[in-house]
């Protein structure tokens, strides 16, 4: 068996031929459609990325966090700084990006762990420490505090592309922000199926017995945040150089942080597909209302006059409400399911 | 003129056959009107936090169409675009507006929201006319097709300053003491940290005894309020929101803190909805905001119209900004006579705007695209209207200071 068929071992036929053609379509996006179809697409595979890092720590460790928007946030404000400051390209950036993001992983899973807080209650020592750092950077002026800190642009970045400094056309971007979300996909398949992976899931499901077996919990948790931080913290690096402006009020939102486990919960937690096909579903949902709104309009189905601001939202919250009541275990195992994507044996 | 229009139809073609419609293909359509009208994009956070306040800068907006028009201005067209109060769905609005065909955008009432559109202009050459966003960088970064009238942070705070020696002079009341009580968030932290900073430079007749941050989701005042009337200074300086505004006015009511006034920097104590729900209690507030010179025909013709389309409110810095924006717009419009991107960015450039509706005398870009300077004014609250105190020249009313106490209401 070749490493690409292992790798793509649980799905069928069908889902591999579904797969290889959806993954063509996208791949030919930037001549198929417009720029603003390219930026929607930019923003699906960013949170898919941040939603398969967030992924890992509650659907393959068992481990909640709500405050993922600080390691997106540690990684932007890092590479962006030393790029400012020193002129350090993010290429070589993000390695000290992701290694305070790391950092912070580690200090807060050590925190939750040694005094054995699990549960809401790690949900809620991330949520403490996004904002702490929000108003401590909220105070440091050379991070440009509540002012928010900017990296220049222009139009001659639009044209031809810097992949070291991460300047360059959007193409550059959509490509690189779809490789970096492929990446987290085949990282995380690799995890999945190793040792690591085992282990977390033996800790997810049990982790008396998973100690009793003697699995090392406070190492191998603290493996999960590592490595979830450390995803987080390229998905900042990207943003930063993406949006080119970072607010701190923004960039460490708690609604940052809710928006990345989204994607999880309505594809399926814990599965490899699901954070992915989740964000694939929500992000162009919210747009597509926004279309058929319009179209409706333009039809005269609906007086123009009419303001309908917000619908798009109330329709998108009553669509994530039915799949969270009807589909409790994300949309991905029912599509699999429904499709045959998968063989019967394996799981998404 | 035309009524405001939603963007594109090709797009809709397309997300009609597309099903799913997840990777619906965006051709712009950029023939569908004659080249008779500019097409605006007004790009505003109608839903989401900030959903209020851009829904009242649309209302701006909405009467400059016809206003324009009887003024001799060529068309506009505007296409709505909704930020939802979130900076990468700004980014992806303003690009789904230039490819439905904006020529010209408005927007965003927020600086980070406006900062995420101004990249998108400022990389496909389309003229960002912004209509309210007060952070500096928006117009130091370089950018050569973002212009802004309206006063950066530094502008609104040193207007402060010297908004409030003047008002001290005219009445012969000085506070010796202030507690400045703002908001926990980017915005007030921000304006807060300045305006406790610079109060020596201005060389300001009273000491800022105490600076009482607090939750912006916070319901409940009393312990802040409580500090205020620990402090026992003679005036209260507020950076707020609404609805701590509201709920901040009925606490110093119910804890009968009487001080000598109550200065306001930023939304909240001059809105329709807090004179409403205050009523008399939010009489005599003091507000140091940018603001509109109720004596320009202008604004006279602005006033009717929005009285008219609207006439349970007042018009507020969210609407006369917004409609000077349009005005922007439609003047530079008109004196390039095309909708080619360079032509109007050239006319934006020699802008020399007089009949508008905001402070000062004239609308002139400096190189950077902004106004060197859009003064701010002193408007205080008074029965459920709002009269200018100062500038001078734009003054409607003398000054209550020192305000009423609450029990002489």
């Amino acid at each position: 068996m070749t490493p690409v068929r292992r790798f793509f071992g649980p799905l069928s036929r069908a889902g591999l031929w579904l797969g290889g053609a959806f993954l063509l379509l996208l791949l030919l996006l930037p001549w198929w459609g417009s720029s603003y179809i390219m930026t929607v697409a930019i923003t699906v595979f960013y949170l898919a990325l941040i939603g398969q890092s967030w992924n890992l720590m509650l659907g393959f460790a068992g481990l909640l966090s709500i405050g993922h928007a600080l390691f997106v946030g540690i990684g932007a404000y890092t590479a962006a700084y030393l790029f400012a400051a020193i002129g350090l390209p993010p290429v070589i950036g993000v390695l000290p990006a992701v290694g305070l993001a790391v950092l912070m992983g580690l200090l807060i899973g050590y925190l939750g762990f040694r005094f054995a807080i699990g549960g809401v209650y790690f949900a809620l020592l991330t949520i403490a420490f996004a904002e702490f750092v929000r108003i401590v950077i909220d105070h440091v002026s050379w991070l440009g505090a509540t002012e928010g800190f900017f990296l220049k642009v222009s139009a001659a970045d639009r044209h031809g592309i810097d992949l070291a400094n991460l300047r360059g056309a959007p193409e550059m971007y959509y490509y690189l922000i779809m490789a970096l979300a492929l990446g987290a996909l085949v990282l995380c398949r690799f995890l999945l199926r190793s040792r690591l992976g085992y282990y977390w899931q033996a800790i997810r499901d049990d982790a008396e017995a998973a100690q009793a077996l003697g699995v090392n919990i406070l190492r191998y948790k603290m493996y999960a945040v590592a490595i979830s931080s450390g995803m987080a913290g390229v998905a900042g690096v990207f943003y930063a150089f993406y949006q080119n402006s970072l607010f701190p009020e923004i960039v460490f939102n708690i609604e940052r942080s809710i928006e990345a486990t989204l994607g999880s919960i309505v594809g399926g937690v814990g599965t490899l597909f699901g954070p992915i096909f989740g964000t694939f579903i929500l992000t162009p949902l919210g747009e597509i209302v926004t279309e058929a709104i319009d179209l409706l309009k333009h039809w005269g189905v609906i007086d123009p006059q009419i303001k309908l601001d917000g619908l798009k939202l109330l329709i998108w919250g009553f669509i994530v409400v039915l799949i969270v009541l009807f589909k409790p275990k994300g949309l991905w195992p029912w599509v699999c399911a429904r499709l045959r994507l998968t063989r019967p044996e394996a799981e998404g | 003129m035309k009524t405001p229009k939603t963007p594109a139809v090709s797009r809709r073609t397309v997300l009609a056959g597309a099903g799913a419609g997840a990777v619906a293909s965006a051709v712009p359509l950029r023939h569908g009107l004659a080249a008779t009208a500019l097409k605006v994009g007004v790009l505003l956070p109608r839903s989401g936090g900030q959903a209020q306040i851009g829904i009242e800068c649309q209302y701006g907006a909405d009467v400059a169409l016809p206003i324009l028009k009887s003024e001799g201005y060529p068309e506009l067209e505007f296409m709505l675009g909704d930020t939802e109060t979130k900076v990468d769905v700004a980014r992806a609005q303003c690009e789904r507006l230039i490819d439905a065909g904006a020529q010209a955008i408005i927007g965003c009432f927020d600086s980070g929201q406006t900062m995420a559109a101004a990249q998108v202009c400022e990389q496909k050459n389309i003229p960002l006319i912004v209509n309210i966003a007060a952070v500096p960088k928006l117009t130091e970064l370089g950018y050569k097709w973002v212009f802004r009238n309206f006063p950066t942070g530094p502008m609104i705070v040193g207007d402060a300053f010297k908004n409030q020696k003047k008002l001290f002079g005219a009445t012969g009341a000085t506070p010796k003491t202030v507690a400045l009580l703002h908001v926990n968030d980017t915005f007030g932290t921000s304006l807060a940290g300045a305006l406790f900073a610079l109060a020596p430079r201005f060389k300001m007749p009273y000491k800022i005894v105490e600076k009482i941050p607090y939750d912006p989701y916070g319901r409940d005042f009393s312990a802040e309020v409580r500090k205020v009337k620990g402090a026992k200074p003679d005036a209260l300086w507020a950076v707020s929101r609404l609805n701590d505004a509201i709920a901040i006015t009925k606490e110093l009511v119910r804890q009968r803190v009487d001080l000598m006034g109550i200065l306001s920097t930023g939304p909240g104590w001059y809105e329709n909805a807090y004179l409403k729900a205050t009523g008399k209690y939010g009489n005599d507030v003091v507000n140091l905001i940018p603001w509109y010179d109720e004596n320009k025909p202008m604004t006279q013709k602005l006033k009717a119209a929005f009285k008219k389309a609207h006439p349970d409110l007042l018009l507020t810095t969210n609407q006369t900004f917004t409609f000077d924006a349009c005005l922007i717009a439609a003047d530079a419009f008109k004196r390039a006579g095309s909708t080619k991107n360079t032509d109007l960015q050239a006319a934006l450039r020699k802008t020399n705007l007089t009949n508008n509706v905001g402070l000062g005398h004239a609308i002139k870009f400096n190189e950077k695209g902004q106004v060197p300077y859009v003064p701010c004014g002193a408007v205080q609250n008074r029965d459920g209207d709002l009269v200018v105190l100062l500038p001078q020249e734009a003054a409607t009313g003398k000054p209550i200071w020192p305000m009423r106490p609450w029990r002489k209401r």
